[in-house]
């Protein structure tokens, strides 16, 4: 079931993870590999851990109280959960796009900025510089370059989760981890989202968890697959995407396959 | 049978509410009645004569006003700590629930009590005697429960998913404090304040045995035996005293004036109370 990707540059690994919630195991058994400037997708039906796998991935998972992960996460062939490693810097570097846009109570320059200058020092011309480069990454900028000043509240939701990349971005990750970062979009701000993932997966390995199958074999370069057996979420496939799509092999991928077609 | 008991509900409900405004207005009334003609423009200028029955007030409003900025300064750092650290810093539950339970408990402590405590620490043990900082700080004590609360209260209404975004992109546990928890619970800072204030603005006990005397004094100029005039210790004296009719309606004037303070704190509290009411129902 684990596959190996020896020829690539292995940039965040997991090995054999197990996530309990106080003395309940939800997750076991998850081993997944994700290369430099690709695209891992995780898919699965809703309940089956896909989210918390994710923050487990930046030890976002610390915030739920009564959360335990046992086992290795690798970022760069370091542990994540060396003592020595400072947990804010692991963040910044292995960003996070929620579900529904999280914008902050402030105008959009702040937003970009949220992050970056608080991590590190910014001059008045390096912040102007960053809010246009992030923006013009995520093809917001022209959309909003009269109106920086505005509330980030004021955007449409597709401007928004955009925003909020590019507020990831502007802290300088090398992995984003995205849970279901399209599904409170509209098609078209979807495909624009999607067109960004694609252009931007040179720059940044992407960790992306989603219902939507279309966007899945479109954009995944390889995919995991994360269902319930024997009541505990665990990988049942994994693989070059259209491999792992063409040719299911585990009873509970087919399931979910068939009742997403069903759908 | 139910609608006879939604009838009964009502009408009961109603009483209450009615029986309720009779009496606040029926309250402000009686003040408002025999205080008005002691109030002009001498009044708030001048300072107390002739053992309160001539003169008026300025140095009792001075001091109130010392003692309620000592008291907000004393009491805001220290109502905004105990917040965060409930919401960030305190991890156990138990911890949690111990802190607000001794909050509550102690937004229900009698005054007096802090007034003895304020007495046998500040005025005794620190040696400072009647002193305006002495009242400032027991005051403060008096309302940091409330100012506490509200704080806790607007800083529970944010959004956990700011405090997991502003995380996500690796700010600081204190970072995340600042930048998000302070920054959206400035308005419960302020009207908790401004509730804890209204309520120690009439404070009597508390003060009379740490900072404030009936006549003498102005503005403090140090802290050791530096006490100030106020209005609450005023009204008490004078009612103790109200044998001449001069006096009784300098009397009703500052009680006048006391409550349109305490009126007017409650007022400007309003907004922002209302605001956090508005947000949580989003």
């Amino acid at each position: 079931m684990f596959e190996n990707i020896p020829c690539k540059n292995i940039v965040l690994e997991t090995l054999n993870l197990e996530v309990q919630v106080r003395e309940r195991t939800i997750l076991q058994n998850i081993s997944l590999q994700v290369a430099s400037g690709e695209i891992l997708g995780i898919i699965g039906p809703s309940g089956a851990g896909k989210s918390t796998l994710l923050r487990c991935f930046n030890r976002l998972s610390e915030l739920t109280p009564g959360l335990r992960v046992r086992g290795e996460v690798r970022l760069m062939g370091s542990s994540i959960y060396a003592p020595e490693l400072d947990v804010n810097v692991l963040r910044a570097r292995v960003g996070m796009l929620f579900q529904e846009p999280v914008v902050f109570p402030v105008d959009i320059r702040e937003n970009v900025l949220f992050g970056a200058r608080r991590l590190r020092k910014l001059s008045k011309g390096e912040q102007d510089e960053l809010v246009e480069s992030k923006l013009r990454e995520v093809a917001l900028w022209e959309e909003v370059r009269d109106r920086l000043k505005q509330p980030a509240a004021k955007l449409s939701v597709g401007q928004q989760q955009r925003l909020c990349l590019a507020r990831t971005l502007a802290v300088r990750p090398e992995v984003l981890l995205m849970d279901e970062p399209t599904s409170a979009l509209d098609p078209r701000s979807t495909s624009a989202i999607e067109e960004l993932l694609l252009e931007m997966k040179s720059r940044h390995s992407i960790v992306l968890v989603t219902h939507n199958l279309r966007q899945a074999r479109q954009i995944f370069d390889r995919v995991a697959v994360v269902c319930l057996r024997n009541g505990v979420g665990q990988i049942v496939e994994q693989g070059e995407s259209a491999a792992v799509f063409n040719a299911p092999s585990a009873p509970e991928f087919r399931d979910y396959l068939g009742q997403a077609s069903g759908m | 049978m139910r609608r006879g008991l939604d009838i009964v509900m009502g009408c009961v409900a109603g009483g209450c509410l009615l029986a309720c405004l009779t009496i606040s207005t029926g309250l402000v009334w009686s003040i408002a009645r025999r205080g008005w003609g002691a109030l002009s423009f001498s009044f708030f200028t001048e300072q107390i004569a002739l053992v309160g029955a001539s003169g008026g007030i300025l140095w009792n409003l001075v001091g109130t006003t010392v003692l309620l900025s000592t008291a907000f300064l004393a009491c805001a750092p220290l109502a905004v700590s105990l917040a965060l650290m409930e919401r960030v810093w305190l991890r156990s539950e138990s911890m949690k629930k111990a802190l607000r339970l001794g909050l509550y408990t102690a937004n229900g402590l009698p005054s007096i009590v802090f007034g003895l405590f304020g007495f046998l620490v500040f005025v005794q043990w620190c040696g400072w005697g009647k002193s305006w900082l002495a009242g400032g700080l027991v005051l403060a004590m008096s309302m940091l429960p409330t100012v506490t609360l509200v704080v806790l209260e607007r800083m529970a209404a944010i959004p956990q998913r700011y405090i997991a975004a502003a995380t996500g992109l690796g700010l600081s546990q204190s970072q995340v404090a600042w930048a998000v928890l302070l920054k959206q619970s400035w308005g419960g800072l302020i009207s908790g304040s401004l509730l804890g204030l209204a309520r120690a603005a009439g404070e009597t006990a508390p003060i009379m045995f740490t900072a404030t005397i009936f006549a003498g004094v102005t503005f403090p100029k140090g802290v050791v035996e530096n006490p100030v005039l106020t209005l609450p210790y005023h009204i008490f004296i004078l009612a103790q005293d109200s044998f001449a009719a001069g006096v009784e309606t300098k009397m009703w004037g500052t009680a006048l004036v006391l409550l349109g303070l305490v009126f007017s704190m409650s007022v400007a509290a309003l907004p922002s109370r209302l605001y956090l009411h508005e947000e949580s129902d989003v």
